[in-house]
Formats: structure tokens, sequence, C-alpha cells
């Protein structure tokens, strides 16, 4: 049995206001090595502020988060920074690549925060982007490229700084289909080559088709978990 | 992390252009301003100081208090071989200085009435370069020369004689009469207006002081410190005997000058207000436009103090390119106008005139003034940076993304 890579119990996200918003609801869910994960949902569902949470990038009220056996809901800021630099690959649907550096630099950036040498940086960048058929388009800057080919860098970021998962927030939702056909192949094939696991906020059904694991969410609670 | 910096400066070149040129201005503008104003200064302070007045003189204890000639000092009291010994000090200059009634015909002035050697004066009493008209007097002679402003006013040309009026020392009283040798233009406009100079022994005699002085000038070597001479020349000097530096002479002239200073200072105040103002809106711009950006780098890993050392570098790239190319551009203009001053005319010639001021503009070029500038901006550099530091150090990666 695959070893468990996030671990959630009873999470809760409530937005304060003048009417309290409960985003999400008391859930508990395991995703494990090499999982290829699909939260879906509709809109305000609650699917992108559990996929926050999952990232460290938002606190829950209530309830924890462990990944890798660490509960990252007590960790410091700055630790949690640090945390998600090792451990979480970001794929976001507006790609969020830095606009003045390169795709090879977008893609090294990450390793340069971890303070890899700059041999390994360069020779790890190259083969992710090759790995992502972007060869030849390392000096592009994001301006120069398709925004297939910028969401193809996102997904070399991500995994650039061999994180124990990577989280993608509606990663197709801005590409056609030629270009959501290819991006799937590659995370897929990464998935199972790499034993990369994988998880998407997403109501996108080419991605759901792809999805070994569907989790259904509505109203800040898991609906099905299939 | 440099790479960074320069390459995010660089994506809004039109914004960044237009911050780097206003604070090249501003730098130029200040150091301009300041140039000027502690050039006339210096050229003031040269012109009166050192040239006229010394950096540093001896009396009789209290003559300065009183101006009396009764408080002369005996030449003999003194020793002249270890003050000229002192280090620093380049010569030592007699002087007996008063006043006179001096007339001629209808007219007559109330004068200073200054006894010189003038092959040991300071440069600006050597008279031989200031003549206007005439020749210098001949040693111990009855002849004088007149400032060409006195000689104006008395209406007396070269050859002409004047009448000398007033108390000597001890009460007796001090006349004589005097033929104009020469007339000189002194640079310093209030001692041009009312000084008549003769030998020293002349001015000895007439005022019943022989073998008396009312001051030594000592004159320093080039590039001397004179609050170190002074400390080192003091005790050779003994307690009968004062010896004040120019700022002790001339307190009123240190006044002007730091009341004068202190008006410069407010209005490059208001300028580094303004400019302060400008970098703030670039720098507001700026995180607006990248609060996006910025949510990204935190999230994908990169601490906010990284981020926030980054664009404090951005912002002190522009400001120091700015500041270094404004300090640069503006040394050959600071030079120019040391060399070549500005001449005032019409009204605000009479108007500088009227306080004794030389009218016309120099420039000094010490690099301090340019170094002082360019601090200030890099200060401010650092105080507008400051926004977006606060702005990262609370920024929420989620929210920010959605910006």
């Amino acid at each position: 049995m695959s070893k468990p890579v996030i671990e959630v119990k009873n999470l809760e996200k409530v937005y304060e206001g003048a009417v309290p918003v409960r985003a999400v609801n008391g859930i508990s869910l395991t995703i494990t090595q090499g999982e290829f994960t699909a939260l879906k949902g509709p809109s305000g569902c609650g699917k992108t502020t559990l996929l926050n949470m999952l990232g460290g990038l938002d606190q829950p009220t209530a309830g924890s988060i462990a990944i890798g056996g660490v509960d990252i809901t007590t960790l410091s800021e700055n630790a949690l920074i640090d945390f998600r630099l090792r451990n979480i690959g970001f794929v976001f649907q507006a790609y969020n690549l830095i606009p003045v550096l390169s795709a090879q630099e977008n893609v090294s950036f990450i390793m340069l925060l971890q303070n890899r040498p700059k041999e390994e940086r360069e020779a790890r960048a190259q083969q992710l982007l090759e790995a992502v058929g972007l060869k030849g388009k390392e000096d592009k800057r994001p301006g120069q490229l398709s925004g297939g080919q910028q969401q193809r860098v996102a997904v070399a970021r991500a995994l650039a700084s061999k994180p124990q998962f990577v989280l993608a927030d509606e990663p197709t939702a801005n590409l056609d289909s030629q270009s959501t056909a290819n991006l799937l192949d590659i995370m897929e094939r990464l998935n199972k080559e790499e034993g990369m696991t994988f998880v998407f906020a997403t109501h996108d059904d080419r991605v759901i088709k792809k999805a070994r694991r569907i989790i259904s969410i509505e109203d800040g609670k898991v609906l099905s978990d299939d | 992390m440099f790479k960074l910096a320069w390459r995010n400066i660089w994506r809004n070149k039109g914004r960044s252009i237009i911050t780097i040129a206003a604070v090249m201005f501003c730098v130029i503008f200040a150091v301009v301003l300041r140039s000027f104003q502690v050039g006339v200064w210096e050229h003031m302070v040269g012109d009166i100081v050192a040239n006229n007045f010394g950096y540093l003189q001896v009396h009789q204890k209290g003559f300065w208090g009183d101006q009396s000639l009764d408080l002369s000092m005996d030449e003999t009291t003194l020793d002249w071989d270890a003050m000229e010994n002192v280090p620093g000090v380049r010569s030592l200059v007699p002087r007996l200085e008063s006043f006179s009634l001096v007339s001629t015909g209808e007219n007559n002035r109330g004068s200073l009435v200054l006894g010189i050697r003038p092959e040991e004066e300071l440069s600006g009493l050597r008279l031989t370069d200031q003549l206007i008209d005439g020749r210098l007097f001949a040693p111990a002679s009855n002849e004088v020369v007149v400032s060409e402003g006195l000689a104006e006013y008395l209406h007396v040309e070269v050859g002409d004689s004047l009448m000398f009026l007033g108390q000597g020392y001890r009460g007796a009283s001090a006349y004589g009469q005097f033929m104009v040798a020469g007339i000189a233009k002194i640079s310093n406009p209030e001692l041009n207006k009312q000084l008549v100079v003769l030998p020293l022994e002349t001015a000895q005699w007439m005022y019943n002081a022989m073998g008396l002085l009312t001051t030594v000038v000592v004159d320093l070597e080039p590039n001397a410190d004179f609050a170190e001479v002074k400390a080192s020349l003091e005790p050779v000097l003994g307690s009968d005997f004062e010896l004040l530096d120019w700022e002790q002479l001339f307190p009123e002239l240190v006044q002007t000058i730091e009341a004068d200073m202190a008006g410069g200072q407010i209005f490059v105040t208001i300028l580094y207000f303004i400019i302060s103002f400008v970098l703030l809106g670039t720098v507001i711009m700026m995180v607006s436009e990248r609060e996006r950006e910025f949510g990204i780098l935190v999230s994908i890993g990169m601490r906010k103090t990284t981020l926030a050392a980054v664009t404090v570098l951005e912002n002190l790239m522009l400001l120091v390119g700015g500041a270094v190319v404004g300090m640069a551009v503006v040394k050959p203009v600071q030079f120019y106008f040391k060399y070549n001053p500005i001449d005032l005319s019409g009204q605000m010639k009479e108007a500088i005139e009227q306080f004794d001021f030389e009218p016309k503009l120099y420039t000094t070029t010490s690099f301090i003034i340019n170094l002082n500038h360019g601090a200030i901006v890099f200060v401010i550099g650092l105080l507008v940076s400051s926004y977006a530091v606060w702005k990262i150090m609370k920024l929420n990666p989620v929210k920010s993304m959605r910006a």
C-alpha cells in the first residue's frame, strides 16, 4: 500500500463577515503517493479553498493538514514558505510565470531559492522543459509563449523543486482542446513514469476523465470519493 | 536576485527612465543650489578673511572689543621667531589700524586707516595688483593709497592731497596731510568704500604710536587648519595677548552664513519632499501592478524578506543610478561657475552690494556636497522603499494572486 502524502482531518474554513461563509466544512481525506486525483464541484463549492489550504497558502479555521507527517497548520510563516518550497509544486489557472524571466529561468528560479548549484539547476531545467515538450523554447519569455506553452512551463516549474506532490488549480481553464490534451498527457506521463502525485481542483470534464480518483465537493463537504 | 531586480527595472522602461530622470534632476538642482550657496560664501570668506583680515589675528588683550589705539601692543614684546616657527604659520603681518576723518575740499568721510608694509601683506592688501591708477606709496613717505569707492566719494585723483584728523595713542591728536599716490580697487565692497592705506611707519608717526601695532595677522600655510594653528600658537603668546580666529573676529559673518545656509536648506528640503512623493508614487504603482506576482513568488517558496530585498534593491538601483548620473553631470557645471562666476547686474547687483557682498555668484567644487546629496537620495530611497517592504510583509498570497 502506498504511503500517505496528505492527511486531512476535520478541516474547516470559515470566512468571517456580516454573514460568515463556511467554505470548507469538516473535510477529512487522505491522498497517497502516486495518486492522480481530481477535486470536482461547481464554482464556490470550496475546492479551491481546500487546495489552497493543502498547499499552505491559506490557514484553516479548524482541523489539521499533515504533509509527509508534518502538521503544516502549526508552522510559522517562514517555516511554511520553506516547506512549500521543498515539498509542494503549484500549477495555477493563469500560469503565473515571472514575466521578466525566460522559460528556463522560470523553472530554475525555484531551485535557486533552494540554493541548488548552477549546473544542477540548468541541467534539471533543460530536462524538465524537454519533458514537457518545450525543447528549443528555453530562452523565450512568457509573453513569447502561447497559453498552453506557458502552462507547460508552469508544470515544469512545479516539478523543479522535486516536491512530494503537485497541486493544480483549474490548470486547463484557459487552454484550448489541443493544449489541454497535451498538458494532461504530460502530467499523466509524469505521474506514471516518475510516480509524481497530482491533485487537481477542476470542473473540466477532460481532466476529470483522466483522474483515477475523483472527489466531489459541494457546500464545503465531500459528497463522494470514487 | 540582482538579475531579477535588474530585469524588473526594465520591464517598464518609461517609468524607470522617468524615475531616474527625476532623481537626476533633483540631485542636479540641489547640488547646483548648494554649490552656489557654499561657493559664494567660500569666496567671500576667502576674500574677506584669507586675503584681507587673515584667519587668525593677534592683538593686545581687549583690543578687538574696544578697537582703541590705547590697547596697541609693543612690537618688541612679541616673540616673532617663536610665532613664526609654529607649524602652519607662513608669515606674520604687522598692522596699525584706526579711524580718521579724511577730507578734501568740501568732502569728508570717516575712514578706516591702515598702516601696512605692503611687501609683507596678505594678497588682498599688497596693493600692486589692486591699483587702478597711480602707484604704490614709497616706504615711510607721506603718501597714501585710497580705495576706489572712497576716492569717488571724495572726488580725489592721484596727486591730490588728503587731510586726516583723528585721535592718536593715549589721547594725542592725530592729523596729517598726505598725497594720493594711487587708487586701488579693493575686492571687498565694504573696504572699498572707506579704506585708506599708508606705510606702517607713517601711520605710527601720525597716531603717535611709534613701535606700536594694533594687529598681527597670522598668514597660514595653504591647507593649514586654523583651529590647529590657533591651539599651537596660544601657548607661545602668553596671557597679555588675545588670539582670535575669523569666526570670533566676524561673528556676524558667521551668523549670516548660517542663516543663508538654513534658508537654502529649507528650499532643498522642499525639493526633496517633492521628489520623495514622486518616488513614493512610483513605488505605489509598482507594488500595485505587481501584487499578483508578489503573491506567486511567495506561494512558490520565496521568503517575504527575500522578496522585499529584491524590491528595495530595484529602488536603490534606480535611485543610485539617477543620483550618480546627477552627481557626474553637475560636476562640470560646478567647475565652470567656480572659474566663471555669474556677474550680477542691475537691481540685483545693487541689492547684493548693499550688504557689502561682491555681486558675483561662484560655485564650490567640493565633492562633499555631491556626496551629501547622493546620500540623502539614498536615504530617501530606503524610506520610500519601506512602503513596498510593508506591503510585502503583510501580503496574503491567496488574496494577492486574485488581484
